[in-house]
């Protein structure tokens, strides 16, 4: 395989890169001006702030301009505590300690509000316009606190002659630069690629996205503070527009133009913009301005990966994950907690109701579903099958009545809590991560199960054996290193079923899992589905309208119609029903 | 009395800055970051106008004329490739609006501009002597509100748009030309924009910022507006009061970021805002 | 080589050195200052006039026979800004002093990097007065004598007793109104209101409708210059405010593009372009003459700048050399007299300074109303 070869190529490049950084940190200061010095101090310290910028908005998909206000936060801490407390190597030490915790703990309360419950994901951009303007205002007013407009001077910083800040930012960057790196190819990397790509999916494979966003802001606010406190001291004064919200756009220009979503680009893309403005802006201040927005709008629009990744395209492969270490090996670890079987019903539903409004759409059902049994839910179009399915998995959804998982009331419960009950679901349009290869799917589905780490790259990937055997079965366990967006619709029917099963779920909820299939793929659907629950004892609810795979692999038939139950039998009941054929032959008046 | 005046006159003037914002937004779904840009091209129309001898009143159509042609420009070579990455449409026009504020910079300097007034003095209401121009707003306020009532309500263009705000793809099924009412509504939402610009002259400095200052303030009512103009006016009642009182009886420190904070919580605790009012 | 060769040898190489120091070791002055950004109105009249005075020195046979040159940096109005123009003013250009009028902002980002620099620096704005340093010397007024002439006007000539003060929420604003209120109440006039607007505010609304209500005979207002500054008269006019009217921040440039909405405030200032002396009209037809169709009009930051450079001259030659210790103990002694009169940086490093008191006519001109001589900048900086 030619692809082989080229990880070590890119290995090999990046070893370069750190032995460059590590020389021109060490020996920079022998043959760089004073002038450099100083502005690339400067300029690695904002591309600190750009790696995190591109962490929140490149990988985990938030566009945010606030990361100005905590990096001025944290300059902010610094300066007032060695301005109003005096210079101490124990006050220097409390200046540090608070310009971090200051802005963790309000990236806390602002991931909250960010990404807590009942958010909407453009309401993050929001407030992240919103915190810079209200610290910037808090500067302004806080008179000789702050020292308003004219910011904060005259303080004493580290002892560090000018090479000593190069050296200091230098390594610190590489540090955050090198940890970016490490982490966003971890496995714990790849669940903000797959928030990114696909929130929902996230939470019904039992990962709670908003409590790794808010744990993500809370770190990189921390991380900017850290910034914040290099920067007071390096700059050696604290203004209010380093907290601002044009600063906070500057930093994502930086980002989009070094290239979002990589952790080089914006490194080299912030050094360089800020390096050359600080030489240029001199002499054209408003045409390098009007230069820079022109390239910025034509980047966004052509390149929206920015110049690293045009680069990526010119290399090939150059998502160093892929293929990176060969073909993943495959330990197959079966714990089959199916053959537990609990001994109250899997599922219970009580008398449940749902409406919109005045429209009823489901009423008095009353349903409870054993380990083993296949139950299909069929109906005309509109009977209320795939909102009963979206009852049943998110207890968030107002309804009247009751549904239990193994006794527990799932009332209140978000998904991602029902998924730890033992209930995974399938939708009915395909929902995968279309950034992440087959075999990354899968590990997402194992993430909530087993922690992902920080900063390895698991090579194995351990499955349920039901689950390795559905891979064989779609053949798909020989494009485990294949990109999900290069998938057959089939295939990634067949995946995404995969990923609910390695969530070894006790119930399954499917929704029309075989529609815009081939018939093979059919059988193939069927035959699993049949295996899952006559030989491991797994439960299954299955929407579908296709009645002969239904008759073939049922165990039971609930058919609903406009909202209530009407049915619920054997394969032969329903079949032979005359209501069901009055349903279905008279449906199309209703 | 005085603070119901200006309560009123306050929320007439938010109307009027971001009426044009919401029309993009309520059709397009897109936030066109280049608002702020659009305001200070009406200024430097009024500018223009008033530069060459003519009446300051005529800078209002010349604004519109202006906003709209550019709108279409932009449309066409910025916003059209970005309808699917709304997150990038917000960048994108952020980036129009930093280019076009260095050409206005390059064009006419950087000083402050002179423009006359467009109408001066105060009128007798209710025994206070108050702003003739800022009442003068609020009649302003109710002319583009009623204009656009009328536009939705009224015409085939109207129905169009109305139809691509409640289900673009069904629209397109039924022959809407949608690219036309996108084109159309975002040449409208800027000529609108840019003639709020000229309305704004009396009231604030004209420079290359002079837009700036007003983008978050009526993005935020956006927000909370949704896609009705009906809600924008009830936001900018509710949130311009506010911020009037806040500024009256607690401090103008305050009441500077009243409505960008209000609105921030209301749409925490009710994503959609007032759309559902 | 006996002795004489080797003197004459000695004395052609010195001599050559000298002629090589004319043509390529000029004394260089550095000005960082806000080409774009809020000064960018007001930083290109700041650079003719010290385009000016280098002309004009050069033209005199420069300073210790060496030339001057100007080095001029964008400090995009703030902080982060000035610190790139400074850093690329003191350690790569490597200027032998800093001169200019900059935001305070600015101004304190750049000092530090002039500490590390030893680099001597001739602040030439107005501004909020103690700022503080032994690298730093200024040349425009603070509180103490600009608000004075206006206060004791309005309350002789004008009897007004109740003020209501106006301002951006920023270190000039606030500095500007603490000291006027404290002046003020010295003078035994009363303070009805105090109100400032964030510095990027549009909406003066609620002030002017307190300001209408509190029953005040007189209006002294500091904003940020420019827009908020043009944003509040017009406002203030809109909503039909005649007081007297003292505006602290604003120029006569700005006033100019405000047009008939200016007319009648009062500001004081150490330099108008109306003041009648030799001077002045010299400097004023020197600069017309220089700049013709590009002139900015000269103001009371272009001035101060002016004479700066002047300044400066005077203290290399009082100290022999351009060395910044020696530079910066000499500034405290030179006296120059310019455009504005004379001026010396001697107490404190500050100037005791002319004050006059114009009113903007209806053609955006100013008439001097009243002049007060050597106005005193007080306590600035008691420990230099």
């Amino acid at each position: 395989m030619p692809e082989s070869r080229l990880p070590n190529i890119r290995v090999w490049l990046l070893g370069a890169l750190v032995v460059a950084s590590l020389f021109m940190i060490a020996f920079g200061p022998a043959f760089l001006d004073r002038f450099a010095l100083n502005v690339l101090s400067r300029s690695m310290i904002y591309a600190m702030l750009a790696v995190t910028v591109d962490l929140l908005w490149g990988y985990a998909g938030v566009l945010t301009f606030g990361q100005a206000a905590f990096f001025g936060i944290g300059a902010y801490a610094t300066a007032m505590v060695l301005t109003h407390l005096g210079s101490s190597p124990e006050l220097m030490l409390l200046a540090f300690v608070l310009a971090i915790l200051v802005p963790l703990v309000l990236g806390v309360v602002v991931g909250w509000l960010s990404f807590g419950y009942g958010a909407t994901p453009l309401y993050a951009t929001v407030i992240s316009l919103v915190l810079p303007i209200v610290v910037t205002q808090v500067a302004f007013s806080g008179g000789q606190w702050t020292g308003s407009s004219s910011g904060l001077v005259g303080y004493a910083t580290l002892p560090l002659s000018l090479a000593g800040y190069f050296r200091l930012t230098g390594i610190c960057l590489l540090a955050v630069a090198a940890a970016a790196w490490i982490f966003v190819r971890s496995d714990a990397g790849k669940v903000l690629v797959a928030i990114r790509d696909n929130e929902a999916r996230c939470a019904y494979l039992g990962l709670n996205a908003s409590r790794i966003k808010i744990a993500l802001t809370a770190v990189l606010a921390g991380v900017t503070g850290l910034a914040g406190f290099l920067f007071a001291n390096a700059s050696g004064v604290v203004a209010p527009e380093n907290t601002g919200f044009v600063f906070g756009t500057e930093l994502v220009i930086w980002t989009a133009l070094g290239g979002r979503g990589t952790i080089l680009g914006p490194v080299l893309g912030t050094i360089g913009i800020d390096y050359l403005s600080a030489s240029l802006s001199g002499q054209l201040p408003f045409l390098w301005k009007l230069i820079v927005g022109a390239l910025f709008v034509a980047m966004i629009i052509l390149l929206p990966n920015g110049l690293a990744g045009l680069v990526g395209k010119i290399l090939p492969r150059s998502k160093g994950s892929r293929g990176e270490g060969g073909p993943l090996r495959q330990a197959q670890v079966m714990q089959a907690p199916q053959d537990v079987v609990d001994k109250p019903p899997l599922l219970t539903i009580h008398d449940l109701g749902k409406s919109y409004g005045s429209l009823n759409v489901l009423q008095g059902i009353n349903l409870t579903v054993q380990p083993g049994e296949l139950v299909s839910l069929v109906g005309p179009n509109g009977a209320g099958k795939t909102t009963l399915m979206r009852c049943l998995s998110d207890g968030t959804e107002s309804i009247s009545g009751s549904v239990s998982v193994r006794g527990a009331n799932i009332a209140g419960l978000a998904p991602d809590a029902i998924v730890a009950l033992g209930v995974g679901r399938k939708f009915q349009v395909a929902s995968v991560f279309d950034s992440l290869t087959v075999a990354e799917c899968l590990r997402m589905a194992r993430a909530a199960r087993y922690r992902p780490s920080l900063v390895h790259s698991s090579q194995e990937l351990d499955l349920p054996s039901a689950a390795v055997e559905i891979l064989k079965l779609t053949a798909l366990d020989g494009m485990l290193d294949r990109p999900v967006s290069a998938l057959s619709h089939g295939l990634k029917q067949s995946l995404e079923l995969t990923m609910v099963v390695a969530l070894e779920p006790q119930l399954i909820l499917l929704d029309e899992p075989t529609a815009g299939l081939t018939k093979t793929e059919r059988m193939t659907i069927g035959t699993i589905l049949k295996k899952l629950t006559g030989e491991l004892g797994l439960a299954a609810i299955l929407v579908e309208h296709d009645l002969d795979f239904v008759r073939e692999i049922s165990s039971r038939i609930v058919v609903l119609h406009q909202g209530q139950l009407v049915l619920d039998g054997t394969v032969q009941d329903v079949v032979n029903s005359e209501l069901v054929k009055a349903i279905y032959s008279g449906g199309a008046h209703d | 009395m005085t603070i119901l005046l200006d309560v009123i006159t306050t929320a007439a003037i938010l109307f009027v800055v971001a009426a044009g914002l919401l029309a993009i937004f309520g059709v397009l779904k897109i936030i066109n970051f280049a608002h702020g840009a659009w305001l200070t091209v009406g200024g430097y129309c009024a500018v223009a106008t008033t530069g060459m001898g003519l009446n300051p009143w005529l800078a209002l159509p010349v604004a519109f004329v202006v906003g709209s042609a550019l709108g279409g420009i932009t449309e066409v070579l910025v916003v059209r490739p970005l309808y699917r990455r709304p997150l990038d449409a917000i960048l994108a026009t952020w980036g129009l609006g930093i280019v076009v504020g260095q050409l206005i910079t390059l064009w006419f300097g950087r000083d402050v501009q002179f423009t006359p007034n467009l109408l001066s003095g105060t009128i007798n209401v209710f025994g206070l002597d108050y702003s003739f121009y800022r009442l003068f707003m609020v009649l302003a306020a109710l002319v583009v509100g009623l204009g656009f009532a009328v536009l939705l309500e009224g015409t085939r263009l109207g129905l169009s748009a109305r139809a691509v705000i409640m289900n673009e793809t069904l629209a397109r099924a039924l022959g809407i030309d949608t690219a036309k009412v996108r084109l159309t509504t975002f040449m409208i939402g800027t000529g609108l924009t840019a003639l709020a610009g000229v309305l704004l002259t009396p009231l604030t400095s004209v420079d290359p910022d002079m837009g700036l200052a007003w983008l978050i303030g009526a993005f935020m009512l956006v927000m909370v507006a949704g896609s009705s103009f009906g809600a924008l006016a009830v936001a900018c009642l509710v949130f311009g009061g506010a911020q009037t009182l806040v500024s009256t009886f607690v401090s103008p420190v305050l009441g500077g970021i009243t409505v960008a904070v209000l609105c921030a919580l209301v749409l925490r605790i009710s994503p959609k805002g007032f759309a559902r009012a | 080589m006996d002795r004489t060769t080797r003197k004459l040898l000695f004395a052609m190489a010195g001599g050559l050195l000298a002629t090589a120091a004319w043509a390529e070791d000029p004394i260089k002055i550095g000005i960082p200052v806000g080409l774009s950004g809020a000064n960018s109105v007001v930083a290109p009249s700041v650079v003719q006039s010290a385009e000016l005075a280098v002309e004009e020195i050069n033209a005199a046979g420069g300073v210790l026979g060496r030339k001057l040159q100007l080095e001029i940096a964008d400090d995009a109005s703030g902080a982060a800004g000035a610190q790139k123009a400074f850093d690329s003013l003191v350690f790569q250009k490597e200027v032998n002093a800093i001169i200019t009028m900059e935001t305070s902002a600015a101004r304190n980002a750049g000092l530090p990097i002039v500490a590390k620099g030893e680099v001597p620096f001739i602040y030439t704005s107005f501004y909020e007065g103690r700022s503080c340093s032994p690298d730093l010397y200024v040349n425009g007024w603070v509180p103490e004598q600009q608000v004075p002439p206006v206060v004791d006007y309005f309350v002789k000539k004008e009897g007004a007793k109740k003020f209501f003060l106006v301002g951006s929420d920023y270190a000039f604003g606030r500095g500007m109104l603490e000291f006027a209120r404290t002046y003020l109440e010295k003078a035994g006039a009363q303070v009805v209101g105090e109100e400032y607007l964030p510095i990027e505010g549009t909406d003066w609304t609620a002030i002017i409708s307190k300001l209408k209500s509190s029953g005040a005979d007189a209006l002294i207002t500091s904003t940020a210059g420019g827009a908020p500054n043009v944003t509040l008269t017009k406002q203030l006019r809109g909503a039909g405010i005649k007081l007297p009217y003292g505006n602290l921040a604003v120029d006569e440039g700005t006033a100019k593009s405000m047009g008939p909405d200016a007319a009648g405030i009062y500001i004081a200032a150490s330099y108008v372009t109306s003041i009648d002396s030799p001077a002045n009209k010299k400097f004023l037809e020197a600069m017309q003459k220089k700049f013709s169709g590009e002139l900015r009009t000269p103001n009371d930051l272009s001035v101060p700048q002016y004479e700066g450079i002047y300044l400066y001259k005077a203290a290399v030659e009082k100290a022999g050399s351009t060395d910044a210790s020696a530079v910066l103990s000499a500034l405290g002694e030179v006296s120059v007299a310019g455009p504005r009169g004379t001026v010396s940086m001697n107490k404190q490093h500050h100037a005791p300074l002319t004050m006059y008191l114009g009113q903007v006519q209806e053609d955006g001109s100013v008439k001097v109303v009243e002049t007060f001589p050597d106005v005193d900048p007080g306590t600035q900086c008691p420990n230099l």
